[in-house]
């Protein structure tokens, strides 16, 4: 009698659904530590909806809508302390609930995410918005 | 003319709106016995206000009792004329493993006042309008959720569109979501938040297609608005121009599968997606799938960098007795794929009660996990109490 195989299938369906759960890629975050780089797929799409910091609402004085923009509140509001190497700037607090909701409040970012932004203001010169 | 300007002063006039995403519920799709969207709604791709089908079936098939017509039944509107709103109040519990941890808030989530005059038999003008809501007013006063409705004005929606009939070719012009994947109400979701779908995206589009009894197809040229528009009729998001389209093929009225692609060029950053969407109706168990997976390529021109993105959905609803609806999903998204940790993944389980027509109560809780280095989980419960008139 056939049998049909049902465990590596089964398996295979595991490794699929782990996967996916769990994720891929490297431990090696080749991301450019670039402002331009983080604010349009990090800050822009995390922090700036409708309610936060958008040019409509700009929350508690923070417009990160776009790279210009962003890159000024958060140096001229020094949620952003260039050249930084303890990551003690304000914004590494806020992205950690250090003190206050944990930014952005509705979606935190992946520890990934932070790190890069640290390595960001780590090694900013002002101006660093390129 | 007449018939534009009463449309008009109707929604300048009598809106007082906290307006939030256009209501759709992608989950009566086949659960209800009707198999395309734009049977309910006048917009064929689904979304916003209800025909007078979708009246009729939310009275009698979605809800446990009661009239799904306007004002219950009360007043009877001139055939051209087809008014709306939505009115939803929230109550919710974020713990996001912060400091200031967990914290509730209540706030009006929607108020959104709908108007469609038709001119003739085929063409017709329809406008949303609102006050944006705000979870997180900075001024938690009671009187602060309602204060300075002129500041927060925005109409997310205004258009005119050429529809012949219910099925054959249609064509819309104005600002709307360009139709692409799964349009739950809630914004949170994923699919809607990360593919260009997040609260107040809409775009202006040229937007055409077909619908037929066992396909349809909707493709949209977009882009945003003017940066010289005032606030009330901006967006926020990526500001990206494209086009999307989405085709859906149905199977023996309890199935179907769709692709579909949407390409945005900005700027700074412009983004390749295309995925599919799938659904599945297992009449027997009153029990409804609902999947959607994208593939999106971000290219960053200002950071010379590209990256692979992937964000999904997978659901299941099921609905009990007439008037109950009681969903759970699992929900991924990867910001970049070459890059360990930077994934989410989300939990929900929903439930919806249609004790009358016109009335819903919905409970909503979600588990989010974030990365994969041990960051404290985030989670949501939410209370929302919704009437549409």
């Amino acid at each position: 009698m056939h049998n049909p195989p049902m465990i590596p299938r089964r398996r295979l369906v595991l490794v699929a659904a782990a996967a996916a759960l769990i994720g891929c890629g490297s431990a090696d975050d080749t991301r450019p530590a670039k402002w331009s780089f983080i604010s349009a797929t990090i800050i822009e799409p995390s922090c700036a909806t409708v309610n936060c910091h958008s040019k409509i609402a700009s929350r508690a004085g923070v417009d990160l809508h776009d790279r210009d923009t962003g890159y000024n509140s958060l140096i001229t509001r020094n949620f952003v302390v260039p050249g930084d190497q303890t990551g003690s700037s304000a914004l590494l607090y806020l992205m950690h609930g250090q003190g206050s909701l944990r930014m952005p409040p509705d979606a935190p970012l992946p520890e990934a995410d932070i790190s890069l932004i640290e390595r960001w203001i780590a090694g900013c010169q002002v101006p660093c918005n390129d | 003319m007449q018939r534009l300007i009463v449309s008009a002063v109707l929604t300048v006039v009598g809106v007082v709106a906290f307006a939030r995403g256009a209501s759709a519920y992608p989950q009566f799709q086949f659960s209800s016995g009707t198999t395309k969207c734009g049977q309910c709604h006048y917009v064929p791709s689904g979304g916003a206000l209800l025909s007078s089908w979708g009246r009729s079936e939310s009275g009698d098939t979605i809800s446990m009792a009661g009239d799904g017509a306007f004002l219950h039944g009360a007043v009877k509107l001139p055939s051209w004329l087809a008014l709306g709103m939505d009115l939803r109040l929230a109550a919710t519990r974020t713990d996001d493993g912060g400091q200031e941890s967990p914290r509730g808030a209540w706030f009006p989530m929607q108020w959104d006042v709908y108007a469609r005059a038709a001119f003739t038999d085929s063409f017709s003008f329809f406008v949303a309008a609102g006050l944006r809501g705000e979870a997180r007013p900075e001024d938690d006063a009671i009187g602060a959720r309602f204060s300075n409705p002129g500041e927060r004005f925005i109409s997310r929606e205004h258009y005119f569109m050429w529809r012949p009939s219910a099925t054959g070719p249609y064509a819309r012009l104005g600002r709307f979501y360009a139709p692409y994947g799964i349009r739950f109400v809630e914004h949170i979701y994923f699919v809607r938040r990360y593919t260009g779908y997040e609260l107040y995206n809409e775009t202006y589009n040229l937007s055409g297609g077909y619908v037929s009894d066992q396909w349809e197809l909707h493709l949209t040229a977009f882009t945003p608005p003017p940066s010289a528009f005032p606030d009330a009729l901006q967006s926020v998001g990526a500001r990206e121009s494209g086009g999307a389209g989405y085709f859906e093929y149905r199977f023996a009225d309890m199935a179907a599968l769709a692709p579909q692609f949407r390409v945005g060029v900005g700027k700074e950053v412009s983004r390749y997606q295309g995925g599919l969407v799938g659904k599945l109706w297992i009449d027997k168990a009153k029990l409804l799938f609902l999947g959607e997976a994208d593939f999106i390529r971000q290219q960053v021109t200002s950071a010379n960098y590209g990256q692979n993105q992937f964000v999904s959905y997978l659901g299941a609803t099921v609905f009990p007795i007439q008037g109950i609806m009681l969903g759970g999903a699992y929900e991924r998204f990867q910001e970049n794929l070459a890059v360990k940790g930077t994934g989410r993944n989300s939990f929900i389980g929903q439930l919806n009660l249609f004790p009358y027509a016109h009335c819903e109560l919905v409970f909503l809780f979600r588990y989010m996990i974030v990365g994969d280095t041990g960051q404290p989980a985030a989670t949501l419960g939410m209370l929302q109490l919704h009437y549409y008139l």
